[in-house]
């Protein structure tokens, strides 16, 4: 076993394999696999309920699944002793306390992973935080509070980056500035699994695509695989998730 | 030793942790100033007794520490639930969760010293005899704080919400003691950690049972280790 106290990862490949999870008598997640391939952008999709965030909140540690597993490289994520410098999340928002500055939260993150002051101020660049940065995090935007989640994801400067609707809450100019990093990332070798309920967002962007309807696996493949007859992916995804 | 000043920063930019410093720090003195002098116990003896008050301050670090982390404001702000953050950078619960207490108790052993610093220096001011085993009485009532804290963080490490842990504890320990009514009736109750746990600097028993430094202080310990083992227990079995 490598997977325990190493930082980084070696190829980046995400494995959810026959994952359940049921909350009380509700079944959330029933038998969920698929995989998140290296130099490539995975879609994740669904209607609003239909396990996305559930699914991603498993293979990050914060949920725990019944059954089946969720691997970044043959390893669990809670097994990662650097895990800022595998992956990148950004969940439900920035997971920054009200009261903190933007730029106190990204050093918090940043020292927990033994990351420098210097890529605080990075990222802060890169996101476009540099006039929010000294401002609490109480007084941002929704799309700012994107930008900051974001932000934090790239500290480690992660081969793997696991977003949830990032395009919610962007303006043009964010919305833009994720499709742009998701494909750079994608060419440059990284693997992105982000979830999203915005087909035409996601088309542009996605090689391979994964439908989630109801807690089970609706379909899986390449873009034009899944696509197929239905002549585009928001017609393939109401077809699919209507059922 | 990285994760532990990592979350010392977390805990010490709260606006609410500090006036839990602020609080803890200057309650005591603040008491002793608008109390009358009592006839009837020694100086010192009323000091300490002061000094119970402040544990307030540690009452607050505790829970904030734990409440700060499931704060949400809502869908349409900016700000979420901090928890996701620490997970995702901090993924080994067990590691998160010690580093977190022992930044908590790192701040408020510090706290509590200065207080009693102040307490005793202000008394050692006006002349007072400080009596013997006054160093003693001192390190049982930083122990006293900081167990105190670590029970709030055990117990709002079960409920999540920093209300309710912080109503309850508050009170008992300022307005109304609940467990000080209660150990009128049953006996039993003076083994609570809130009335065992100051047999560690008090010299007279504010409820007539005499329990020693040492026993009251391994009761209270006792309390901490079982309520921060649930709470331990509850946070790494239940989802974030």
């Amino acid at each position: 076993m490598c997977g325990t106290a190493r930082s980084g990862c070696i190829a980046g490949v995400i494995e959810i394999e026959n994952v359940s999870k049921r909350r009380g008598r509700v079944t959330v997640l029933d038998g969920v696999s698929f995989v998140a391939r290296p130099g490539r952008v995975t879609g994740f999709i669904g209607p609003n309920g239909a396990g996305k965030s559930s699914t991603l909140r498993i293979l990050l540690g914060l949920d725990h699944a019944q059954e089946g597993r969720a691997l970044v490289d043959g390893s669990p994520f809670t097994a990662l002793r650097r895990p800022l410098t595998c992956v990148g999340a950004v969940l439900d928002g920035s997971g920054a306390h009200r009261s903190r500055t933007g730029r106190a939260h990204l050093r918090w993150v940043a020292a927990s992973n033994g990351l420098s002051r210097r890529r605080v101020e990075e990222v802060i660049e890169l996101a476009g935080l540099e006039s929010a940065a000294n401002k609490r995090v109480r007084g941002y935007s929704l799309g700012m509070g994107r930008r900051l989640g974001l932000a934090a994801a790239l500290l480690g400067d992660p081969g793997v980056l696991v977003l949830d609707e990032p395009f919610n809450g962007l303006d043009a100019g964010g919305v833009r500035w994720v499709r742009e990093l998701v494909r750079t990332r994608a060419r440059a070798g990284g693997t992105v699994l982000l979830s999203s309920h915005l087909m035409s967002e996601l088309a542009e962007i996605v090689d391979d695509v994964v439908v989630i309807s109801g807690g089970r696996i609706a379909a899986r493949g390449t873009l034009d695989t899944v696509t197929g007859e239905h002549g585009s992916l928001e017609d393939a995804y109401f077809a699919l998730t209507s059922s | 030793m990285r994760l532990v000043w990592v979350e010392l920063c977390k805990l010490l930019r709260l606006p609410s942790a500090r006036a839990g410093v602020a609080l803890g720090v200057l309650c005591a003195p603040a008491i002793a100033a608008v109390s009358a002098p009592s006839e009837r116990s020694a100086a010192v003896d009323v000091a300490f007794l002061e000094l119970t008050f402040g544990v307030i301050g540690a009452i607050l670090l505790g829970v904030v520490a734990v409440s700060s982390e499931y704060r949400d404001d809502g869908e349409d702000s900016a700000s979420t639930r901090q928890i996701v953050a620490s997970l995702t950078a901090v993924p080994s619960r067990m590691r998160f969760l010690a580093a977190k207490a022992a930044a908590l108790s790192l701040t408020v052993a510090t706290t509590a010293m200065l207080a009693t610093v102040i307490m005793l220096t202000m008394l050692a001011g006006t002349g007072e005899d400080l009596g013997p085993g006054v160093v003693g009485r001192g390190v049982g009532l930083i122990v006293y704080w900081v167990l105190t804290a670590l029970i709030a963080f055990g117990i709002t490490l079960l409920t999540r919400n920093g209300v309710v842990p912080l109503v309850v504890l508050l009170l008992n320990s300022s307005v109304i003691s609940f467990t000080y009514l209660l150990s009128r009736v049953v006996p039993a109750a003076n083994y609570f950690p809130d009335l065992a746990g100051p047999h560690m600097f008090l010299r007279r028993s504010p409820t007539g049972v005499e329990i020693g430094p040492v026993t009251g202080g391994l009761v209270m310990l006792g309390w901490t280790v079982v309520l921060l083992a649930v709470g331990a227990f509850r946070f790494q079995r239940s989802d974030a």
